[in-house]
């Protein structure tokens, strides 16, 4: 009973999307997909769903193939948002749902009751184009779940909401947890993902680079996190003098530092307070799933997210 | 779920959502309008030709003749112009009056009370002369036709003068026996009596017209319909829950449910406007008005093979135009997408239209040939089939072929819709949806 992907390859033209992709995802979990735009993680969705046919490899579902699952197994939450800009909420709500055989009075109660449970209950016979953004992404998300899927597949859920509504968002997404749901969502916001799921695979260019429980995966760095910070304002200095340490966040509330995992953390704490600092925070902790994002994929990740150096100025 | 519930559903949303739109509801009043406008202008032609009738003021010299000479005028006049009352049912094209006096006539021609007088005399040597007092050029067709008539009128008098008893001039004039053949020594039935044979060519013609609308209007429909899916990006969300080949037969039926509509809206409108005429025309014309009705060769017959040639061949088109619909991203595009489709329609349509009107022989081989070819044969089917050309196994044989190719696109059809849907941007060439087709995935 859990959601098997198992060596899936798929290549458009020249470009090989998915090269041996393996995965488990248990029942019942939140399972956090990680990767960089381009990684792999939409084609993967498309591949589980049965949208595209991967060369070769095997997707199974509680040990069937999954496309001889129903479809109402599956709920899916594409990337680029969609609705029928002219139809009304209510009622393309409950065309989706009838399209997975629910039946038009049990679609439209549920779908009243979801509407009301994300306090849009008034947009219910608006035309879908008149709605927020973030109303719209409750909508789709509506959408995703009205036919009560028990896989659910969501590709970047996050992007583009609100702080209001990721909560209201991530609440959801719990809900479905328990309800015995297992949810797989794709995003490059590691701090959710740390947050929510149980366990995260990281995928790059077509790979799985490291996939498993979220501790384990945050600990197969082999480096452990240590975050420190005393009276004086000259810690980032003092720490970097140190034997085996790399200060990674030199900051004003704290500084950050990496060590190798087989190191006793207590030697620093024991060397400042040999110094004579009035220690105020000594925290040991997992590198957080940016640490090992950082560290699995490197460069394309910070390429990404950084700005390119300046051209060079001309007198 | 199995396959039929979700193309249902498919089916009825693309039909409601589209039958409440502004423009379906506009559109439909504007051709219902307009079909009924069509419809009503012999009706208005008539009513603008009642004032048009030609007046002729007829003078006899006292004692020239024994009767008086205006009504044989008239009935002559008349026959000649072809207008009599009888035909059509509308007022004469000339009507003629005797008059007394010369000079008032004269005068009231001057005044434009009558457009011309025209004058009888006897001469001394006992025939008649005729006199047109016209401001006219003495070669206009008023001069011309009563110069006939005058001769005939001069005839009459001649043969009375002769002591020929009116019986025997019946015979004397009767015309001659004169029959019309086919060229070709095989061929039976009588010729038709022009190229453009009332039935067949209007028929013919605005049938061809209609399916050709259908096709071009409503494949459009479907394949900005699938591009509006595309571009609004609901078209994955929808993909989770139906199959490529659902939402395509789903939206072609949806958009054939709507054509139907239109289409029985205006057919209705128009054999309305055509059965009202009779009323209508005796109200304003203020005449017995029982000779309108609904074109000769209009039977059920004929229109059971408008309608299946018409969704047939919606069909058809339907499917490829959601095809090329599902190859492009933005709205802007589609009617490069479909450009293979249009070229099509139009040449089968063209040929149709021209077989029709006699510009083509509709009976030579190569038509009859094109008439079984799927893409054209809804056109030129219902050409032959109008014009009396086709043999019922042809049709059938037709209609054969053409369901035949509809599932045959319907599957090629689903294919390139099924990788289609994904593609976003570029326009994949010529050879990506040949490999489209030939493997799918």
């Amino acid at each position: 009973m859990a959601l098997q992907l198992e060596e899936i390859r798929k290549r458009f033209g020249a470009v090989q999307a998915l090269d041996g992709v393996t995965l488990t995802v248990e029942p019942g979990q939140v399972f956090g997909f990680l990767g960089a735009n381009g990684a792999g993680k939409t084609t993967t969705m498309r591949v589980v769903l049965g949208f595209l046919r991967a060369d070769s490899g095997a997707v199974t579902w509680a040990g069937r193939p999954a496309e001889t699952w129903p479809r109402r197994t599956w709920g899916y939450l594409p990337e680029e948002r969609g609705l029928y800009p002219r139809m009304a909420v209510l009622e393309q709500l409950v065309f989706y749902a009838s399209l997975y055989g629910v039946p038009r009075a049990t679609a439209r109660r549920d779908a009243l009751a979801w509407l009301a449970r994300f306090r849009i209950s008034e947009y219910a016979d608006r035309k879908a184009e008149s709605l927020s953004k973030g109303n719209q992404q409750k909508v789709q998300f509506i959408a995703t779940i009205l036919h009560d899927p028990d896989v659910l597949l969501m590709d970047e859920p996050f992007s583009g909401l609100d702080p209001v509504n990721v909560a209201m968002l991530k609440a959801a997404f719990l809900e479905m947890r328990d309800r015995g749901k297992t949810l797989v969502f794709s995003t490059h916001q590691l701090d959710m993902a740390e947050e929510l799921c149980e366990s995260v695979a990281i995928i790059d260019r077509g790979r799985i680079v490291a996939v498993g429980p979220t501790r384990d995966v945050k600990r197969s760095t082999g480096h452990q996190v240590i975050r420190v910070a005393t009276a004086a304002d000259d810690d980032a200095q003092w720490l970097m003098a140190l034997p085996h340490i790399t200060v990674t966040r030199p900051g004003e509330d704290y500084t950050e530092i990496r060590v190798d995992a087989n190191m006793d953390p207590q030697v620093i704490l024991r060397e400042a307070l040999a110094q004579g600092r009035e220690v105020l925070r000594f925290e040991v902790a997992d590198p957080s799933l940016e640490d090992v994002f950082v560290q699995r994929v490197g460069a394309l990740d910070v390429e990404e997210r950084t700005l390119a150096a300046a051209p060079p100025v001309r007198p | 779920m199995s396959n039929l519930a979700n193309v249902v559903t498919i089916a009825r949303r693309e039909f409601t959502v589209r039958l409440r739109t502004r423009t379906f509801l506009i559109g439909t009043i504007a051709l219902v309008i307009g079909v009924a406008a069509i419809a009503f202008v012999p009706v208005i032609v008539r009513y603008a030709d009642q004032s048009s009738s030609q007046r002729v003021a007829v003078w006899t010299e006292p004692g020239a003749l024994t009767s008086d000479p205006a009504a044989t005028i008239s009935v002559l006049l008349n026959a000649a112009t072809g207008a009599s009352a009888s035909i059509t049912g509308s007022k004469p094209g000339f009507v003629v009056t005797p008059v007394p006096d010369l000079a008032a006539a004269r005068e009231a021609a001057g005044r434009g009370e009558v457009s011309a007088v025209l004058g009888i005399r006897r001469a001394a040597d006992g025939a008649l002369t005729f006199t047109l007092y016209t401001s006219d050029p003495s070669t206009s067709r008023v001069s011309q036709l009563l110069a006939q008539v005058s001769t005939t009128v001069a005839i009459g008098d001649r043969l009375d003068r002769l002591g020929i008893a009116p019986a025997e001039r019946a015979t004397l004039f009767a015309p001659a026996a004169y029959a019309v053949e086919w060229l070709d020594p095989a061929r039976a039935g009588p010729v038709r009596g022009s190229v453009e044979e009332g039935t067949s060519y209007l028929l013919g013609f605005g049938m061809t017209i209609l399916i050709f609308m259908m096709i071009v209007l409503y494949g459009n429909w479907v394949a900005m319909s699938v591009v509006e899916e595309k571009s609004s990006r609901v078209m994955e969300v929808i993909l989770n829950a139906a199959t490529p080949f659902q939402l395509l037969t789903g939206k072609v039926l949806g958009v054939g449910g709507v054509a139907l509509v239109q289409y029985a809206a205006i057919l209705a409108a128009g054999i309305a406007a055509m059965t009202a005429q009779g009323p209508v025309a005796s109200l304003i014309l203020g005449e017995q008005a029982g000779n309108v009705s609904l074109p000769a060769g209009l039977t059920i017959g004929v229109l059971g093979i408008l309608v299946v040639y018409g969704i047939l061949g919606f069909l058809l088109y339907a499917v490829l135009y959601a095809a090329a619909g599902s190859l492009v991203s933005r709205q802007e595009d589609v009617s490069a997408a479909v450009m293979p489709m249009a070229l099509v329609s139009t040449a089968g349509y063209l040929i149709a239209i021209y077989a029709a009107t006699g510009l083509f022989d509709i009976r030579s081989g190569w038509v009859t040939v094109l008439s079984q070819v799927p893409f054209v044969s809804p056109f030129l089917m219902l050409s032959r089939v109008t014009a009396g050309e086709a043999a019922p196994l042809e049709v059938v044989l037709s209609i054969v072929i053409l369901v035949v190719s509809i599932f045959v696109c319907l599957r090629i059809a689903a294919r390139i819709y099924a990788a289609g849907v994904l593609l976003y941007g570029q326009r994949p060439s010529i050879r990506a949806v040949w490999r489209l087709i030939r493997e799918p995935g």
